[in-house]
């Protein structure tokens, strides 16, 4: 149970066109998740990281090369499907928030469900819990204009918590964020990884990426370093 | 479910940008407004026009010098033109030769607004001074209501009596003071009231009893506006009603002197010829307001699609987020279809209670009951909808497919 792989990448490529030359964003990525890992994604700018977490995601699809998530193979699946995946397996954190500034924590938080197809009362209690969670139980009804930058990105993870997903996806989630608040939010994701869930971060900071279990160094679209702490 | 959430979302966003969307629904509900207006006034003019022209008595027919309507322009207007006058020797001698066919033949020669007075009171310059016959009334539906109506040796004699319209009575002796007998001013000219009329009532939105008339005989002795004569014939049944019709055809030809090779220089008025004049004018203004609502919901589908793009470029981001959660593309292009409907359908709903209420606007005026027109309103129901959907589909579908990796990219 301990050692079950979530996510199995085999010579994963992507390649983009820019003109006439063809760049390896990833080549041939050999790399797999398993339950409960906490996981810190490296590297500098270019170097292929926020391709890799936008195939993690689903987001995207890869040009060659084997994905499969939770046994599902992704790289063959078509836009809708990709869609069905993200809602139910994956939670996003993005470095930008991400929130829709015109409904309020509550309905932010719940929209994963909407597309899931909750009915509204389970809904918003889920939504509820959720936000309980993440110690936002005073500022469910705000708006995230009405928030500060800590609270905003912990109203993101709630929304990313809300559905179950196997793999929570965060995208420089402090990069935006301060001192202090980076570390109250590096404690939340502490606190859920060790409650089971898997966390894969996307990061260039070393202090940050000192809170996960295993750090994966990315240069060049090749994994430079894989190393578990 | 997940449609009652989707149209929620579709609201609410609308809601967002309320003067872009309401600029938006103005366009369709102008389109559909004059498409709705046109249609109801004239639904309520043709009912006013079927009762009115309908005027005419039964198996009766008029010859005039021209058409009710003319359509066209150049050479058949000139022709028109050109006609000359009935005259009453030519009325006198149409008479003559028609006699022992018809049942009744009357002249009218017409003068249109005079004023007529009697003591201090005076009626708006607007009264019809008519010269007629004893069977004016007859051929014209009109009753006497009190006193006599106009007799032959009037005619004969040419004499000053004249009978009034109701209207024209109740202005000059609104009291209810009996206008038999007294003296009334026409354009200076004295009459001996001899009778009024029964109330008829309006018909094209205009009084028919606002009117004197004279026997014609003194009209065309003093009155110096000569214009063309109209006889009125009636039928000796409904199955001689047609050949009659041929016969004063034939009887006009020869008072008007006219050679074989001449083209009749008169015209036949019979209700149908009316009814049927009036619906050509109908057929032409329904056609142009159709085209002209056609373009303007045109327009208004263009303006449609043009704010959805502005929209779907705007919110590039949120459909981004959308996608990254989950949002399948269905539910994207639903929600963006559903924005271009609402706002096609508001306005359309807008442009029939405006456009209905204009229209009977003209429905009141005319003194006719209010008008529905059912089928045009649910035509522009289902054309305002069509355009909606029509021009909102490609924003729509660009925004279901945009990539949600480039959507997400911060600008």
């Amino acid at each position: 149970m301990e050692n079950e792989a979530v996510i199995t990448m085999k010579s994963l490529c992507k390649f983009y066109e820019m003109g006439d030359q063809v760049v390896h964003a990833l080549d041939a990525i050999n790399l797999d998740f398993e339950r409960n890992d906490y996981a810190a994604i490296m590297g500098p700018s270019g170097s292929g990281k926020s391709t890799l977490m936008n195939i993690i995601g689903c987001l995207d699809t890869p040009t060659s090369g084997s994905y499969e998530l939770n046994h599902q193979s992704v790289a063959e699946m078509d836009d809708d499907e990709l869609a069905r995946i993200r809602n139910k397996e994956i939670g996003f954190v993005f470095q930008t928030f991400n929130l829709l500034p015109r409904l309020n924590c509550l309905r932010n938080v719940e929209l994963p469900l909407i597309y899931a197809g909750v009915p509204p009362e389970e809904r918003l209690q889920r939504a509820e819990e959720a936000l309980i969670k993440v110690g936002l139980k005073e500022r469910m009804t705000h708006k995230p204009a009405e928030l500060s930058g800590g609270q905003i990105q912990r109203v993101a993870i709630a929304r990313a918590l809300i559905n179950k997903p196997s793999i929570i996806l965060a995208d420089e989630p402090t990069g935006n964020l301060d001192t202090a608040t980076s570390h109250d939010i590096m404690d939340i994701f502490g606190a859920l990884s060790n409650a089971g869930n898997t966390i894969i971060l996307i990061t260039h900071e070393e202090d940050i990426a000192r809170y996960t279990r295993r750090i994966i160094r990315l240069r060049d679209g090749k994994i430079e370093s894989d190393n578990r702490q | 479910m997940l449609l009652r959430e989707t149209i929620i979302q579709a609201i609410s966003s609308l809601a967002v940008n309320k003067l872009r969307s309401w600029l938006t629904i103005m366009g369709v509900a102008v389109g559909v407004f004059s498409i709705i207006a046109v249609m109801t006034a004239l639904d309520a003019v043709d009912k006013s026009v079927e009762s009115g022209l309908t005027s005419l008595g039964a198996n009766t027919f008029q010859i005039q010098k021209n058409p009710a309507t003319v359509f066209g322009s150049g050479h058949s207007r000139n022709l028109l033109a050109n006609r000359k006058d009935i005259t009453y020797q030519q009325a006198l001698l149409f008479k003559k030769n028609m006699q022992s066919q018809a049942r009744t033949i009357g002249f009218i020669i017409i003068s249109p607004a005079n004023q007529a007075k009697y003591a201090n009171l005076s009626t708006n310059p607007d009264v019809t001074l008519t010269g007629g016959d004893e069977n004016f009334s007859l051929a014209n539906g009109f009753t006497v209501a009190r006193g006599r109506n106009i007799a032959e040796n009037d005619i004969r004699y040419a004499r000053n009596t004249a009978v009034l319209g109701s209207e024209v009575a109740e202005k000059l002796f609104p009291s209810g003071e009996n206008p038999q007998n007294r003296f009334i001013k026409v354009n200076g000219e004295v009459y001996n009231v001899v009778g009024v009329f029964e109330k008829k009532g309006a018909a094209f939105g205009q009084s028919q009893d606002n009117f004197v008339l004279i026997p014609i005989t003194r009209y065309l002795d003093h009155i110096n506006e000569k214009s063309s004569l109209s006889i009125t014939i009636e039928a000796l049944s409904r199955k001689q009603y047609q050949l009659a019709i041929d016969q004063a055809i034939g009887a006009m030809r020869l008072a008007r002197g006219l050679s074989i090779k001449e083209k009749n220089d008169f015209e036949i008025r019979t209700n149908e010829s009316l009814i049927d004049s009036f619906r050509d004018i109908k057929i032409a203004i329904g056609t142009g307001a159709f085209i002209i609502s056609f373009m303007a919901l045109l327009t208004a589908g263009v303006g449609i699609m043009n704010i959805m793009l502005v929209s779907v470029t705007e919110r590039t981001r949120e459909i981004g987020i959308r996608k990254s959660i989950g949002a399948p593309r269905r539910t994207i292009l639903q929600q963006f279809l559903l924005e271009s409907f609402f706002l096609s359908l508001v306005g359309g709903v807008i442009g029939i209670l405006a456009g209905t209420t204009a229209g009977n606007v003209v429905a009141w005026k005319f003194n006719l009951p209010p008008i529905f027109p059912w089928i045009w309103i649910t035509v522009s129901m289902v054309v305002c909808s069509g355009i909606g959907m029509a021009f909102g589909l490609f924003p729509a579908w660009k925004a279901a497919n945009l990539d949600p990796v480039e959507a997400l990219r911060p600008k």
